[in-house]
């Protein structure tokens, strides 16, 4: 798909290295992106993706390197100087206000003014015009706080567009996004590369990035580790260059062998949105029950509700025969459950608080020896998880926020995991994870399985749910509307079903 | 250390431009505030304060380690002063001083525990509900001390003084053995921060309201267990401050110097770290004394000794907080 253009390159860097105290985060970094073309940035976490892309969009300056756009060398010392040049990046957590319509998004901080006041009419006519051009499905009146996920990035998107932004940065776009949205974000930006905008993918999923981008870079340790046409490579090359390993991608683990009813979920009901509806569920021993589903049809309310953090409607959970329906959380844990978070830096751990204290969260009853906790026993609690579960840390006293993304997500499934409880709940696992790291946690998640626990799964990455799970059941408007075995869990059978579509 | 250092010396020079721009002498100024807070007559001036502001600097550094903001400390104070003086007028002898002192923890505690109970059943945000139920506590005793409990003798709003056995041994001039009591409960403090479950789990609370509930640690529980131990060393201080001369409760002598408020500013720079309270809360104390100091040495007026607090108070708060952002980086 690589085309020749007469005019000089959208974007050059060259050269660029930036440095943090005791980490190189970009060593030499070179990137050449012309008009029109889409060009995927990979990389693990802490591979130098975002420290890359901050010096383009003006948030960092390099140390050494220069920065050219349109043949012309420039240098930001701001976000603002690098809207104005052309520049726009939709960021991983969207920065919108939800209780303003979708034309007072997109204005805000270049409102149209007509003797020094707001001209509203210019605005819904310049908004309603940008979203008819580029085919986006907003309605400009719309309350941006009403709009689900995928509607909401093409928000931002409009924002670009409405300050005429020539180069489009999208910050991994597609972490929030169902299939079906991230098939029409892709349709929307090969439209914008169409018209000759650039686009700048940043991204880890490998099959994304080969359906969409015409080249791709791929940055490992701070280094460009391979640079060519997406045609020219594949999956197992990508994974390759991103890790420095050769990767075993896509394997689907074999089913287990369930024993006896551990948890039981009967008529669970919440009312609210999104609601859990009459929602009934079994899980032995043994088994990974996954849950697939678009996000926001009930799967983190069920969660909530099983863990004990939402006060059931109705309905009742049983937990080894006993009702566990009107415990606390602190009980419910007592009583054999462990839980892994969705939100890993909120809930599921305190990043500015040690490793050591994280770890001991959950344990601090039983590491108190005669009603005294020490802090020796609390770093060796965390010595012997972080050694099991291969977290890499500089020592259990830094603090959580300094591992990487999977780094944190195997300390949190070791702590969890060391509770050795019968039930196990896990949203999400692996989300924003790094490929070597997503392998190591589904291999911990399945022996745990094989060790005779019961582990429940919800996750929005169906090759995650079909490689571990052994049965699937897929939410729907609060409901579970299908159930599916290992064999019958086709991407296109849950697909259709997680759409609402019966089976 | 460095960045606090080099911001304590800002903060002096630009104290000293201050001083020397209305004529004064910074260095003889400078000279009484050191004197005047640890020289041989300061130091007694510089403890007798520091008790009331470390101990309230604790009470509600207790709730602050789980993020909890006790804004009603002068009105747990002032129950358990007054509770103190009840009890001690009625009780004779060394039993009277314990039940004088048990009382004032008490009616701090339970008061504050009401504020606790108003967000944890109502709804009502912790720093509202602190903050306003402490003006009918300082209003009630105002009243008692006005009317039903006014000393006969004296024409000003106080209560008659609590009998002679029923008085605190003081230690030296104006400090009592009630000075062991703060510093017991400042060592207990300490060590149930750092070594406790208990301590460990208000920790968490204060890492991350939402990473506490995830683990089990039951927030309304906490927050009452928390706001009465606060509300009951707070009404110890006021116990303790009432069993000292002048024996007596006089209207506002607890609330114009501020014990409260200097606490809670001391409590807050420190994060609420238990050491750090105390040594925050010393330093604040011996400021205030040694700016008295320099009132009565110098020609120094006395607003400009506020300003210089002020502006030492701010340069120590940017060093913890640049400190602080040092150390966590985003």
């Amino acid at each position: 798909m690589t085309q020749r253009h007469p005019d000089p390159p959208a974007v050059v860097l060259r050269g660029i290295v930036r440095r943090f105290p005791g980490v190189l985060a970009n060593d030499e970094v070179d990137l050449t992106v012309a008009p029109g073309e889409i060009h995927a940035l990979m990389g693990e976490n802490g591979a130098g993706k975002s420290t890359l892309m901050s010096i383009l969009y003006g948030l960092a300056r390099p140390d050494a390197g220069t920065v050219e756009l349109a043949g012309r060398p420039v240098a930001f010392g701001s976000a603002a100087a690098a809207i104005d040049a052309g520049i726009g990046m939709v960021q991983q957590g969207f920065a919108l206000f939800d209780t303003l319509s979708v034309t007072d998004n997109v204005i805000f901080g270049a409102e149209p003014r007509r003797r020094g006041l707001l001209d509203r009419r210019a605005a819904r006519t310049a908004v309603a015009e940008l979203v008819e051009r580029h085919g986006l499905r907003l309605r400009p009146t719309d309350r941006v706080g009403d709009l689900p996920v995928g509607l909401r990035q093409q928000v931002e998107i409009l924002k670009l567009l409405y300050r005429q932004a020539s180069v489009l940065i999208l910050d991994e776009p597609t972490a929030v996004l169902t299939p079906a949205e991230t098939d029409r974000l892709f349709d929307v930006l090969r439209g914008l590369a169409a018209e000759g905008r650039t686009i700048l993918f940043v991204s880890h999923k490998l099959h994304e990035v080969l359906a969409l981008s015409d080249n791709v870079t791929v940055l490992r340790d701070g280094r460009v580790t391979l640079s060519c046409a997406t045609a020219d490579t594949d999956r197992a090359a990508l994974a390759a260059a991103m890790t420095g390993r050769d990767v075993e991608l896509d394997k689907v683990y074999p089913v287990g062998s369930p024993g006896e009813v551990l948890l039981s979920a009967q008529g669970l009901t919440l009312r609210g949105h999104p609601a859990l509806d009459d929602v009934s569920l079994e899980l032995r021993a043994g088994e990974v029950v996954g849950i697939a589903g678009v996000a926001g049809n009930g799967q983190t309310e069920l969660m909530a509700a099983l863990a004990g953090h939402r006060r059931l409607d109705a309905g009742t959970v049983t937990l080894r025969g006993r009702d566990i329906s009107r415990l606390p959380v602190r009980e419910r844990r007592a009583a054999g459950l462990a839980h892994i978070p969705e939100d890993r830096a909120e809930a599921g751990s305190a990043p500015g608080a040690t490793v050591a204290g994280n770890l001991a969260v959950g344990f601090q009853r039983r590491l108190a020896r005669r009603g005294i906790l020490s802090p020796r026993a609390i770093r060796a609690h965390a010595r012997t998880i972080i050694e099991r579960f291969g977290v890499r840390a500089a020592s259990e006293n830094v603090p959580m926020r300094t591992l990487s993304g999977g780094n944190q997500q195997k300390a949190i499934l070791g702590r969890e995991l060391t509770h050795d409880a019968p039930v196990l709940l896990v949203e999400q696992p692996t989300r924003g994870v790094d490929i070597g790291a997503i392998v190591q946690i589904h291999q911990r998640i399945v022996a745990y399985r094989d060790a005779g626990h019961a582990v429940l799964l919800v996750s929005a990455e169906l090759s995650e749910i079909r490689a571990l799970a052994d049965r699937v059941l897929v939410m729907y408007e609060g409901r579970i509307v299908a159930s599916f075995t290992k064999d019958e869990a086709t991407n296109e059978a849950l697909g259709l079903a997680m759409a609402g579509g019966t089976r | 250390m460095k960045t606090v250092l080099i911001t304590l010396v800002g903060a002096l020079v630009l104290g000293a431009v201050l001083l020397a721009a209305t004529g004064a002498n910074p260095l003889e100024a400078y000279r009484a505030i050191v004197t005047g807070a640890f020289g041989p007559d300061g130091i007694q001036d510089t403890l007798a304060y520091a008790v009331p502001v470390v101990g309230m600097a604790t009470a509600l550094a207790i709730p602050l380690r789980a993020g909890m903001v006790n804004l009603g400390g002068e009105g747990q104070l002032v129950l358990g002063a007054i509770s103190a003086i009840v009890v001690g007028r009625h009780v004779p002898g060394v039993l009277g001083i314990v039940a004088a002192l048990a009382a004032g923890a008490l009616a701090g505690a339970l008061y504050a525990s009401v504020a606790a109970v108003c967000e944890t059943r109502l709804g009502v945000p912790l720093l509202v509900s602190t903050l306003l139920l402490s003006y009918p506590a300082m209003s009630f005793a105002a009243y008692l001390v006005r009317f039903p409990m006014r000393d006969a003798g004296s024409s000003l709003p106080q209560s008659e003084q609590l009998p002679p056995d029923v008085r605190l041994p003081a230690v030296t001039d104006g400090v009592t053995v009630g000075l062991f009591l703060i510093v017991a409960a400042v060592a207990v403090f300490a060590v149930v921060d750092a070594r406790t479950p208990a301590g460990f789990e208000a920790r968490v609370t204060g890492w991350g309201p939402r990473f506490a509930a995830y683990a089990g640690i039951e927030r309304p529980g906490l927050t009452v267990r928390l706001l009465a131990c606060s509300g009951g060393l707070a009404g110890l201080v006021g116990a303790v401050v009432a069993l000292g001369f002048p024996y007596r409760f006089i209207d506002g002598a607890l609330i114009t110097p501020q014990y409260t408020w200097i606490g809670l500013l001391a409590a807050l720079l420190a994060a609420a770290n238990p050491l750090g309270t105390l040594v925050a809360a010393v330093f604040f104390a011996a400021l205030t004394s040694g700016g008295f100091a320099m009132e009565r040495v110098t020609q120094v007026p006395r607003e400009l000794t506020a300003v210089l607090q002020a502006v030492l108070i701010i340069f120590l708060a940017a060093a913890t907080g640049l400190l602080r952002r040092r150390r966590s980086p985003a």
